[in-house]
């Protein structure tokens, strides 16, 4: 749906892409990740026709986003990171604007506005002027602008900026029915637990390039593979440290009453000990659940160098 | 072209704009203004002593002086407000954040300009209609053609319509509206003041000649004249009464001038918009 080539935008201030390549599918929700600067929203303003790239390709379903930006547009729904929003307009009256920017003819036009209106759970409020809504209210607003012309891609960068916790859940819901409906999503984000939580694949960028993910090398120890384990107990937590310091290298990430999150060195089998010594301590485990490296941890080995 | 007829641009604009304050409270003002002028001119022709005794005044002297005065304040303050209108159409989306909104959808970029430059032309068309009753006062009295009306009315619709296009130029080219603003205030200052001193001073150098020279007085050639070619006010000329002034006047090359600084204006900004976009 998405195949960028080596594409490089120059900026005056040395910022910019140089040489960043990716694909992504038709059925894909896609993260792209990087430190500030590293490229992420050029890349997405070139897919979303808003600039020009310097030289390599980038194409939407065929279409080149340079010579066929009308073709390009009519395909792609983006929402950029500090989206505007008109004010003065009622809620109604914005979306019927844009509606008529994408050319929307009757009938279909009355049914994106009424899908846009139930969908963004607007109901009630069509004829508020929208300096009315509250952040997330206009963030739903704007999504569901963004849909209005049912687009095949969406092109979202940090879309999830200033939302409270309950605002990002309905966002992160509502993307992973997008991608279920067969929408091809480019997140840009920086909080990682939402990406992690629906995104199908992660890309990492940093400095205009694409960024390969170091394998973890517990062998060298340059780059040890760790492992976070939640355990639900019933017991003295005194035994518990006495289990755990037989780990050298484990970290206790979280401890309250019954409930221990603790990252070890190590994969599955150092997690295996770690439960068999819990249980061998005289501890009842009421749940155990491992989890391999994180997207943070992820994102520490691919720009940890960058950030020390 | 049923596109630009039927642009969502204007129908947003001009509901954004009509819901504004100065919607009511501009025409307010501008008729209070026009009303204060036009009452002045009456006074000032039928005052005898003004006068100094010289003739008894007739209809057609109060109806032309009306005519006149409400033409030229009329356009003045409508030179003072179109770059209000139309310098900040396009910052204030580069402000707001919305512009990559209008970028993005499939609006060309020729219909976004065309809806900023019809509702900033279309509020200025809407005071110029208001004051059209006090121009008709001056119809009353006599002294005025209808074939003045309309020349005064088209050279404003003209001069408003280019100057309106020259904001939206700024607009497109500035990321802040107040910069834009004072940019296109600065343009309109340089057309009505700085090509008024040129002329002076061409008028002057080439006076002295023909005096130094103890030639006959005659009209100064159209070359004197040029700078005031792009003044706003020098289309208006031609709508005096004296004959041998109206000679003295070329309306067609100013006119033309006017059409194609608004053309030009019009290409810059649609490049600026297109090219532009990194400043969003």
């Amino acid at each position: 749906m998405i195949e960028v080539d080596a594409i490089e935008k120059t900026f005056r201030g040395g910022r910019g892409l140089h040489g960043f390549s990716f694909r992504l599918e038709s059925n894909e929700l896609v993260g792209l990740v990087g430190p500030n600067g590293a490229g992420k929203t050029t890349l997405i303003k070139i897919l979303a026709t808003l600039i020009t790239a310097t030289s390599g390709t980038a194409r939407i379903d065929g279409h080149d986003v340079a010579a066929s930006s009308t073709a390009v547009r009519a395909i792609v729904g983006y929402l950029p990171d500090v989206a505007g929003i008109y004010q003065d307009m009622r809620v109604r009256e914005f979306l019927e604007f844009f509606a008529d920017a994408f050319r929307l003819k009757e009938p279909r036009r009355s049914q994106a506005i009424q899908r846009a209106v139930e969908v963004s759970g607007l109901q009630d409020r069509t004829d508020e002027y929208v300096e009315n809504l509250s952040l997330g209210w206009k963030q739903r607003l704007l999504l569901a602008k963004t849909l209005l012309h049912e687009p095949k891609v969406l092109l979202l960068d940090e879309p999830a900026t200033g939302l409270d916790p309950l605002a990002r859940i309905g966002l992160r819901e509502q993307l992973k029915h997008l991608h279920a409906e067969g929408v091809a999503i480019l997140i840009s984000s920086h909080i990682l637990s939402d990406l992690e939580d629906m995104c199908t694949r992660i890309l990492f960028i940093a400095d205009g390039k694409n960024v390969a993910e170091p394998a973890p090398t517990p062998l060298t120890g340059t780059a040890p593979s760790r492992i976070q384990c939640e355990i639900g107990f019933h017991g003295s937590p005194k035994l518990l440290n006495q289990a755990l310091a037989g780990f050298p290298g484990s970290r206790v990430l979280e401890i309250k009453d019954g409930f221990l999150v603790v990252e070890l060195a190590g994969g599955a089998a150092e997690a295996s000990s770690l439960l068999r010594a819990i249980v061998n301590s005289g501890m009842v485990v009421e749940h155990f659940d491992a989890r391999g490296p994180g997207l943070e941890e992820r994102y520490r080995r691919a720009f940890g160098e960058r950030l020390s | 072209m049923r596109r630009f007829i039927t642009n969502p641009m204007i129908n947003k604009e001009l509901r954004q704009r009509l819901r504004e304050r100065r919607a009511w409270l501009l025409p307010t003002l501008y008729l209070l203004i026009l009303s204060g002028t036009a009452l002045f001119a009456y006074y000032l022709t039928t005052d005898a002593e003004m006068q100094g005794g010289r003739r008894e005044v007739q209809g057609a002297d109060i109806g032309l002086a009306i005519f006149l005065t409400v033409v030229f304040t009329q356009i003045v303050a409508l030179l003072l407000m179109a770059p209000v209108f139309s310098a900040g159409s396009i910052t204030i989306e580069k402000e707001q954040r919305t512009l990559a909104g209008l970028l993005t959808s499939l609006l060309s970029v020729p219909q976004i300009w065309w809806g900023k430059f019809a509702t900033a032309l279309l509020y200025l068309l809407l005071l110029l209609s208001s004051a059209l009753p006090m121009l008709a006062l001056s119809f009353a009295f006599g002294g005025v053609e209808p074939t003045q009306l309309i020349r005064a009315t088209a050279s404003t619709i003209l001069v408003l319509a280019s100057i309106s296009a020259v904001g939206l130029w700024c607009s497109a080219t500035f990321r802040r509206s107040i910069h834009s603003t004072a940019a296109c205030y600065g343009i309109v200052l340089v057309l009505s003041v700085v090509t008024a001193v040129v002329f002076g001073i061409l008028m002057s150098h080439w006076s002295s000649n023909h005096i130094l020279g103890m030639r006959r007085a005659e009209e100064p050639p159209a070359y004197v004249q040029a700078p005031l070619f792009l003044n706003p006010l020098y289309p208006l000329l031609s709508i005096m009464d004296d004959p041998d002034f109206r000679e003295f006047i070329y309306p067609t090359s100013s006119w033309m001038l006017f059409a194609a600084m608004a053309c030009l204006a019009a290409a810059f900004a649609m490049r600026r918009l297109t090219r532009g976009s990194d400043q969003i």
